[in-house]
Formats: structure tokens, sequence, C-alpha cells
């Protein structure tokens, strides 16, 4: 092998001898992946890398092209999505109206690794996790209330859908707040229908993925979506 | 696997897999010092997401395809918006001018598939990731539904309905010269 390919072998060795250190102790920068079970225990510890939740209500019936981002009266931003493409585009816009964003749009079978980032258990006081998602059409939509999402957080949304049959409703939608830095996605497979929860401990901060009710659609390959975290 | 946990298991998958990867990249992108990164991102996730690798249900080069197609996504939404990622590991501090130079000859020699690929840039998505990780990556039917998570079944309708949209194409060269139409 050349030396390009011996020396990122040498760098990738460093990586993981420096996760395996990281991962004795606690309250290390929280990382993605292999690292669940140190996050959850720094999460505990130390309270690191607050989540916070975000009040949103989908609902259906959108019928703006691929999606509308409007700021309201009272200084809510709503957004509505009818086809889930562009979502560069999307985050441009939220970008535009303060909010920092990451979307990821995936195939119907798969979604992204968890956990992301670092959340920890509890959300922000007094802002409790509210979300709905509807079917009907295959667009959702959500509000963002005013300083909801702050600096330094980011809005990540993931939706799964059949990207042949775009006209379907999402598989499986997440919608979230993260707190610093947000990792790019890493897709792996849906849980399957009855998977076990992983076991151990786990940071359980307000991931919502929900299945959208497919109203006798025959969708009986989707997977089913849980409230869960980790 | 325990590649985030174990050198020795790292180094095996490493040397197994390596020069599929460079190729799969080069395949991508041609630009070599994007090429080095990209490499290095591509084993950098491969090993954070190692526990999600199911031994029995498929390959492991699928598996790491299906890695690697989301760490290049990853990077096309990052270069429009002009945002450079910082990884880990940067490839490209890691080369110096012998394996620029080699890596260039590895950029040269995908020129066809690169060629091939973006003559399927039109198809939809769906269709798209299938026929090029068969095609254009070498993966069978299954392993290829292995790397996108999908079913075989899903699979094969894919790949029919990309060929029979690129005109009954069979091969890559074939994919290539009508690119080139």
């Amino acid at each position: 092998m050349s030396n390009f390919e011996e020396r990122l072998l040498s760098a990738l060795k460093e990586d993981v001898a420096r996760t395996a250190r990281e991962g004795m102790v606690a309250a290390t920068p929280l990382r993605r992946g292999s690292r669940r079970r140190a996050v959850g225990l720094a999460a505990a510890l130390t309270g690191v890398a607050a989540a916070a939740t975000v009040a949103v209500t989908l609902f259906s019936g959108v019928s703006s092209p691929a999606f509308a981002v409007t700021r309201t009266a009272d200084g809510s931003v709503d957004v509505r999505i009818k086809e889930f493409r562009d979502p560069g585009e999307l985050e441009t816009k939220l970008a535009e109206e303060g909010i920092k964003a990451q979307v990821e749009y995936l195939p119907g079978d798969q979604t992204c690794e968890e956990p992301r980032n670092g959340r920890s258990q509890d959300g922000r006081a007094g802002e409790p996790m509210e979300s709905k998602i509807g079917s009907d059409g295959g667009g959702i939509s959500f509000q963002l209330k005013p300083g909801q999402i702050t600096a330094g957080e980011t809005l990540v949304l993931r939706v799964s859908f059949d990207h042949a049959r775009p006209d379907q409703p999402p598989t499986a939608t997440s919608l979230r707040v993260v707190e610093g830095e947000v990792e790019p996605c890493t897709a792996v497979p849906l849980p399957e229908p009855d998977a076990p929860q992983p076991a151990g401990p786990e940071p359980t901060g307000p991931v919502t993925t929900e299945k959208f009710d497919t109203d006798g659609t025959g969708k009986d390959e989707a997977p089913s979506l849980n409230s869960h975290s980790g | 696997m325990r590649l985030n946990e174990d050198p020795a298991a790292l180094e095996a998958f490493y040397r197994r897999h390596v020069d599929a990867v460079m190729r799969f990249v080069v395949r991508r992108v041609s630009d070599p010092h994007l090429a080095a990164d990209l490499t290095a991102d591509v084993f950098l996730a491969a090993m954070d997401s190692a526990h999600t690798y199911r031994p029995g249900r498929g390959s492991e080069i699928a598996w790491l395809y299906g890695v690697a197609r989301n760490v290049m996504a990853a990077q096309q939404r990052k270069a429009i918006r002009e945002v450079r990622v910082t990884s880990r590991i940067s490839g490209r501090r890691l080369m110096d001018d012998d394996d620029l130079g080699r890596m260039e000859e590895r950029i040269d020699a995908e020129r066809q598939m690169r060629g091939a690929l973006e003559a399927m840039r039109e198809l939809p998505e769906g269709e798209r990731a299938v026929l090029e990780l068969v095609a254009v990556d070498q993966l069978t039917v299954a392993e290829a539904a292995e790397a996108l998570g999908i079913r075989q079944v899903t699979a094969r309708v894919r790949l029919h309905r990309a060929r029979r949209a690129l005109g009954d194409v069979v091969s890559p060269q074939a994919v290539y010269v009508r690119g080139q139409a």
C-alpha cells in the first residue's frame, strides 16, 4: 500500500485509541454512534448538551409547491412541506428566518443513526414536547414559536419516504431541536416493527418519531414507529 | 464488528476495503485532495456506525458502500453551501506528492465510470441509486439492496426501470456511450 493508505490507517487507529480513552471518561464531548453509552452517562452526570423541546403542530392539507416558510404576525414561523425535495433550499429559507436547520430526506426504509448528537434527559423547562403528525396528501406542516430555537441550536428534520412514490405519506418523520454541532446523517435501516429497543442507559431526549396513519393505503411494509429515544 | 474499539479488527477491515473505497470515491469526485478527505471520512463513518452492520444480512462491502453513499451525499449538500465540514481526520494532509500523483491516476482510471454516473443523473433518485451500485460499483442486486436498505425485489424493480429509462442499457460501457451521444 502507498504512503497515503498507511498514514490514513495510522490516523484511524489513533482515532480508535482516542475514542477508547474518551469512552472511559464520562464527561467527554458528545459524539455519535458507538459512543452512545458514554453519551448517556455524560448526559446523566453533567447535563451537558441540553436538547430543547419544540412544540410543533403538524397538520395536513398543504398546497404550496415543494415547501413554504412564512412568518406569522406573532413571530412564529410556519413551515409547510408538500414535496420532500430540495432540502438544501429549505435549509436556506429557514436560515433566512434565523433558524439553523438540517433537513434529511431519506429512502422509505432508512433513518438516520441515533443519536446524531448529544442530548440530555431534560427538555427546557416550561416547554413540553408536543408533536403530532398527520397524513393525508403526503405533506407535513409545523409551526415554530418565537424563541423556540435559539442561537447555537439546530432544527433537525428527517423524513423517510419511498422515493419511487413521493405522493405517498412518509414512512417516518422526526423533528427535534439539537444544541451544538449536528453531525451528518448516517443512514441506517428503520427499526423492524417489533425490534426491541437497545438495552442500557440511554438519554431520553425529546425525540419523536411517529408513523403516519396511512388510512388503509396498505403500507404493511412500513416499520412501526414510536416515540423513542436513543 | 468492533471497528471502533479494536485496532486489529479495524486494520483488517481497512486493508480489505481501502482500495474499493478509494475507487468508489474517485468515481464520484475528480479532485484528488477531496478524494483523500472523503476516503478518510468514509472510514470514520464506518467506524462510527459499525454497530449497524449485521453480518447475517449481507456483505461487508455492501454495507460499507451504503455508508460511503451517505458520506458522499452529505458532502455534496455541504459543497452546495460551500461549507467544508471539519472532519476528525484530514485526508489531504496525509498525502505527499507521490500520493497525489497516484490519486490522480486513480481518478483518471475511473473517468469512464464518472461519465456513466453523469449519464444517470436524470434518473429518479431511487432508481439511480440501484443502477449506480450495480453497473458502476459492481455490486450484485442483493448487495445493492443491502447497501440501500431496501428489499431485493424493490431493487430489482428499480434496476429494471432505470435500465428501461436509459434505453435497455445492459453494461456500464453502454451507459457511457449513451451518455456521450
